[in-house]
């Protein structure tokens, strides 16, 4: 009886010491968290809003603007339009969610979480201090509101620029799905699917409608709830009318010929354990947040039904968005992959603090030079569509990843509707790229 | 199978023209999406060793779908149709070689005949030779001493076989692929469109006229009408799905590339270019009745679904290409061709029965009679899902064979006689082409495994009702059993001092063909030790791999493949290096080379040892000595040849050993 007792201690112990106690917040915590702008505003020695920084002038805004786009703007590649910082508020369900459980939310020893139900697991400003800060930051991005709990995609144009001469060398014009099977906050049912005996996390699904020898072709990922379980990800290749599991390595490789890799999608899109994390401290930058309704729009795609355009081109190769910037609070994210093969030194994330969605992401390779630079627009929903109105979600809306060391680049652009229309389980399904292909 | 006449063209374009019409313009009030796309592709390939070439082959098709709107009892509706029409000039620019003026007179050099005709005449093995023949013709004259050719054997009516079948149009069989350096057996087959030259031609099956070459989907069968089905979906208020696809339509069932396990609901045009061509252009696309239940998520698993199909289209058989063809996988069109040849007008046999002798078979004695087509209809079932992250599926299909079997012991003459008998002869040439049914049964799977960085796939079947040719039988074939398998292994790899932005992909695959009744033996059905292998001519265990290496440059606009693929008991294979530029959205240039490596043609047990018409086929050394064996059929004592059925041993790479090949195709996608 007695060693039965010191076991269960021991192992009481042991697994206390094997986790990080949950934090408590307050509702200071949320309202930094959430509402940073409600009572201040970013600033910067020298800025001021309205100031177009380009070549001329761009090293006294050096500090605002991230490594790579600082060294765009030097170049000449781009100028920066800036406009005043707006709040960005994410959907009052998110909020709510963090209030209701962030509470009990601990990062586990092997990097995952415990007890995370939904909503922002860790709403307190990281602090450089903290060893877990990193680890807690990419659990923010991961279980974030970026395309709110279900998100349609389409039109979905990325086109493969040649950053030298602007020259357009292909488009692929895509249909994109997400949906989260669990941490739900606004659509039904909530917080998960029951009827999930994968236990996947999130599906995401794509398909090309051009061009023509692509047409068809599907790809179809699963994110687990278990974040040590590896991804699973399918191909419908068009041509061969077969699906195709795709191995990791293709997470990792350039999809489909773009300057994106599969785990590029959305900032990061691989499990948190596949990196270590660290927090790389809070800077104001500027980054491409802005109100869709309000920029001048490329007059692409033609007939679209609900008169929408995208997001223009501008800049060298016609590689950069046409729009403003806004000077914001960002956290730096540092991932380094745990595989020595893989191809990225690390990724340096500039997460918006308000929303936490990606604002830039600098990737570097294993030698430790810039490699890539992938900003993603963000517009607000309530200046967009009429169905993302009140959505509460900082709507993805244009980006670009150029390749530095290759002089190319593949713009994105999107139109971004947050929805459960069609984004119903089944269409995440291995079985719908059968019947969708021919 | 040509168009016979101007209205009933009319018709053919009629049907598709109402089809493209009722998509473009039904009202959009009923109506969401349509597509409508295509392409004009010319694909030009050249054979090296003075063939020319082989394929100018000018391609037009379009795709079209329209979507309507949930109505009633459907969440979706939708109406697809692919039509393709082709022209390939081989047959206009290489007529020489394929077509019209192909072919040319042919000749075997026979120094043993008058030695053999003496023995022949006067059953005497001591009768001195007749002197040697200085014009040894495929048609021979009759009698001596006027030989100059082949010897007619005795059933022979008049002596000569020549009448309305002239020594014009004609190949030796096997003669693209060896020197003839074996031995063996060999037959002359007729190389021109049926249109032209009719003879050989198996109806319904092989009799392709020259309009039929060339422009290939406008048949009888509709080809050009490619796809044509509706689908549509009835949902449930559980989310499950009960799908109906309905028409002319190709049905994909497992996972791998090249080979045909589980995949074998549809047959399979190997005349367009052997095996090299996508699955998808090659498939054979067939009326089905295709049932889904999609259940989706269920228990344990994370996705499952249950599909039925009903093939009520009439049954066709995989096209293997007819004698003359530039593709004419395995050469069994040019075999089947001389060997319906040989029954419908007699034919010369060369090195038969021995080296260096050529005699000639009456009419109705040996050969094909004729190609059985069956009118059964297909049924099929699969369940397909994800359990714990691994696909699956299991298969099962009750179908007619898409290859055809020689089913031996139909009614046929005694060449050695000069009545004309219609009985059947064991051991005897004479068969029939049949289709047997067949029930496959199957399951295939696909999972990652991390610490391989490889996704692998896995198919593997069992058939039963297959036939084999087998010398040990009666009737020359035999049932077997087949146990068929696939492992498959895709591993994308970054090699840096290659390409340090862009993984390459490598997979490999091994098949694998397990025989359950095997049959093969040194000694023959009754025990008479053979002087070779005889029985069943394919191997008891084969295994094929292949392995692809596909890198991507310019952002895939550039990719450079190499494939290859090698036969191991064939001791053959096949290496395609090509590059793949996709020049703009729809622009595509392919340039290939297609060669071929290994032994090339193989040898077996060709039946020239039997005695299906005894005692004049006793093997000389039994005869001579007197046997009593020689009065009774037996079967082969393993004289061997490459032809005609080592052809199935060498297999499609060593049968095409000389078909190397340059291959440049243009695409311009709309």
């Amino acid at each position: 009886m007695k060693h039965s007792l010191l076991k269960i201690l021991i192992i009481g112990v042991v697994g206390l010491s094997q986790t990080v106690a949950a934090e408590s917040f307050t509702e200071e915590d949320i309202n930094g968290s959430f509402y940073p702008y409600n009572d201040w505003t970013p600033a910067a020695e020298g800025y001021s809003v309205g100031v177009v920084i380009d070549q001329s002038n761009a090293d006294q805004y050096e500090a605002i603007l991230d490594e790579a786009l600082f060294r765009f703007v030097k170049d000449g590649w781009v100028t920066i339009r800036t406009a005043p910082t707006t709040d960005f508020p994410l959907s009052d369900d998110y909020v709510a969610a963090t209030r209701q459980y962030a509470g009990d939310v601990s990062v586990a020893e092997n990097g995952t979480l415990n007890n995370f139900v939904a909503g922002r697991a860790f709403p307190q400003e990281p602090r450089a201090d903290d060893p877990q800060a990193g680890q807690k930051l990419v659990w923010n991005y991961q279980y974030g509101f970026n395309s709110g709990d279900s998100e349609t995609i389409y039109p979905f144009w990325w086109t493969f620029r040649n950053v030298k001469t602007g020259k357009v060398e292909r488009t692929l014009k895509f249909e994109w799905h997400f949906l989260n099977f669990n941490h739900r906050v606004t659509f039904d049912p909530k917080p998960a699917y029951e009827n999930n005996p994968g236990g996947i996390y999130r599906g995401i699904y794509g398909i090309v409608k051009e061009p023509f020898d692509l047409a068809n072709t599907q790809i179809l990922i699963h994110r687990y709830q278990n974040d040590t379980k590896r991804d699973n990800a399918w191909l419908y290749v068009g041509f061969q009318r077969r699906v195709r599991r795709l191995a990791a390595g293709q997470i990792t490789d350039a999809f489909l010929g773009s300057d994106l890799m599969i785990e590029d999608f959305e900032g990061y899109n691989g499990r948190v354990t596949d990196y270590s994390w660290e927090y790389g401290g809070t800077r104001n930058l500027l980054i491409p947040f802005y109100f869709h309704n309000d920029m001048e729009l490329a007059n692409v795609p033609e007939n679209d039904p609900d008169g929408y355009r995208f997001i223009d081109v501008e800049g060298q190769g016609n590689c950069f968005p046409k729009v403003t910037y806004q000077l914001r609070k960002t956290y730096t994210l540092i991932g380094r992959p745990k595989d020595p093969n893989h191809p990225i030194g690390k990724r340096v994330i500039n997460l918006d603090a308000q929303t936490m969605t990606m604002a830039s992401l600098v990737t570097y390779d294993r030698k430790g030079d810039m490699w890539k630079w992938f900003p993603i627009g963000k517009a607000h929903s309530d200046h967009h569509l009429p169905i993302n109105k009140g959505k509460g979600v900082a709507l993805d809306d244009f980006a670009v990843v150029i390749d530095i060391q290759a002089n190319h680049c593949t713009t994105l652009q999107f139109k971004s509707q947050v929805t459960d229309d069609v984004n119903q389980p089944k269409l995440f399904s291995v079985q719908n790229l059968r019947k969708t292909g021919r | 199978m040509n168009i016979k006449s101007t209205s009933h063209v009319t018709v053919l374009l009629l049907i598709p023209a109402c089809f493209v019409a009722t998509l473009l313009f039904a009202p959009r009030a009923y109506t969401q999406d349509i597509e409508f796309r295509g392409f004009a592709e010319n694909a030009t390939y050249v054979r090296s060793k003075g063939v020319g070439l082989t394929k100018s082959r000018t391609t037009l098709q379009l795709e079209l779908s329209k979507v309507w709107k949930p109505t009633g009892l459907f969440s979706e509706f939708s109406v697809s149709g692919t039509f393709r029409g082709t022209y390939d000039a081989v047959y206009d620019l290489n007529d020489d070689e394929f077509g019209k003026n192909s072919g040319r007179s042919v000749s075997f050099a026979a120094p043993g005949n008058p030695a053999f005709f003496g023995i022949l005449a006067t059953g005497n093995p001591a009768t001195p030779p007749f002197p040697p023949s200085t014009n040894p013709e495929w048609a021979g004259i009759f009698p001596p001493p006027t030989l100059t050719g082949a010897i007619p054997l005795p059933g022979v009516p008049g002596g000569n076989i020549g009448a309305n079948n002239p020594n014009e149009g004609l190949r030796l069989l096997g003669d693209d692929v060896h020197n003839f350096e074996q031995g063996g057996v060999v037959l002359a087959y007729p190389t021109r469109p049926c249109d032209i030259d009719n003879r050989g031609c198996l109806k319904d099956y092989m009799d392709d006229d020259e309009s039929d070459l060339r422009f290939p989907e406008f048949n009888d069968d509709l080809d050009f009408i490619r796809e044509l089905y509706l689908d549509a979906t009835i949902a449930f208020d559980n989310g499950d799905e009960l799908g109906f696809r309905i028409g002319r339509q190709q049905v994909v069932w497992g996972r791998t590339d090249l080979f045909r396990v589980l995949d074998v609901v549809n047959p399979v045009d190997f005349s367009r270019q052997n095996i090299y061509d996508e699955l998808e252009d090659i498939r054979i696309p067939m009326g089905i009745v295709n049932m889904e239940y999609r259940a989706g998520a269920s228990g344990p698993f994370e996705d499952l679904n249950f599909q039925a199909i009903w093939k009520f289209e009439d049954f066709r058989p995989n096209n293997l290409g007819q004698g003359g063809e530039p593709y004419a996988i395995l050469g069994a069109g040019n075999f089947f061709r001389a060997m319906k040849t040989c029954w419908d007008y007699g034919c010369t046999a060369w090195n038969f029965p021995a080296t260096d002798l050529a005699v000639e078979f009456p009419v109705g004695a040996i050969g094909i009679r004729q190609a059985n087509l069956p009118s059964d209809q297909d049924f099929g079932f699969r369940i397909e899902g994800v359990y714990k992250g691994v696909g699956f599926s299991l298969n099962a299909l009750r179908y007619t064979s898409q290859m055809p079997s020689l089913r031996g012991g139909i009614p046929a003459d005694n060449p050695f006689t000069p009545p004309i008998e219609s009985q059947f002869y064991p051991y005897s040439l004479a068969f029939d082409i049949d289709f047997p049914r067949l029930t496959m049964l199957g399951g295939s799977a696909d999972f990652y495994i991390e610490s391989m960085k490889s996704a692998i796939r896995v198919e593997v079947s069992y058939t039963t009702g297959e036939e084999f040719p087998n010398t040990l039988e009666e009737r020359l074939f035999s049932e077997s059993d087949v146990i068929r398998w696939v492992v498959g292994i895709d591993r994308p790899t970054f090699i840096p001092f290659l390409n340090k932005r862009r993984a390459f992909l490598l997979s490999w695959q091994v098949f694998g063909q397990h025989l359950q009744d095997y049959a093969r033996a040194r000694v023959n059905a009754q025990g008479i030790p053979t002087v070779a292998d005889v029985g069943m001519v394919d191997w008891k265990d084969n295994f094929t791999t292949t392995f692809l290496f596909q890198g991507n440059y310019l952002n895939d606009r550039l990719t450079p493949q190499i494939l290859s693929a090698w036969d191991f008991r064939a001791g053959s294979g096949a290496i395609v290096p090509s590059i793949d530029w996709k020049i703009s959205n729809s622009w595509r240039l392919t340039l290939a080379f297609n060669m071929k490596i290994g032994e090339g043609a193989k040898g077996f047990d060709d039946d020239r040892a039997a005695n299906p018409y005894p005692p004049f086929t006793c093997a000389p050394p039994l005869a001579a000595a007197g046997s009593p064996l020689c009065g009774t059929a037996f079967s082969s004592l393993g004289a061997s040849g490459y032809e005609p059925l080592g052809r199935f041993r060498a297999g499609p790479f060593g049968m095409a050993i000389n078909e190397d090949e340059y291959q440049l195709t243009l695409r311009y996608r709309f």
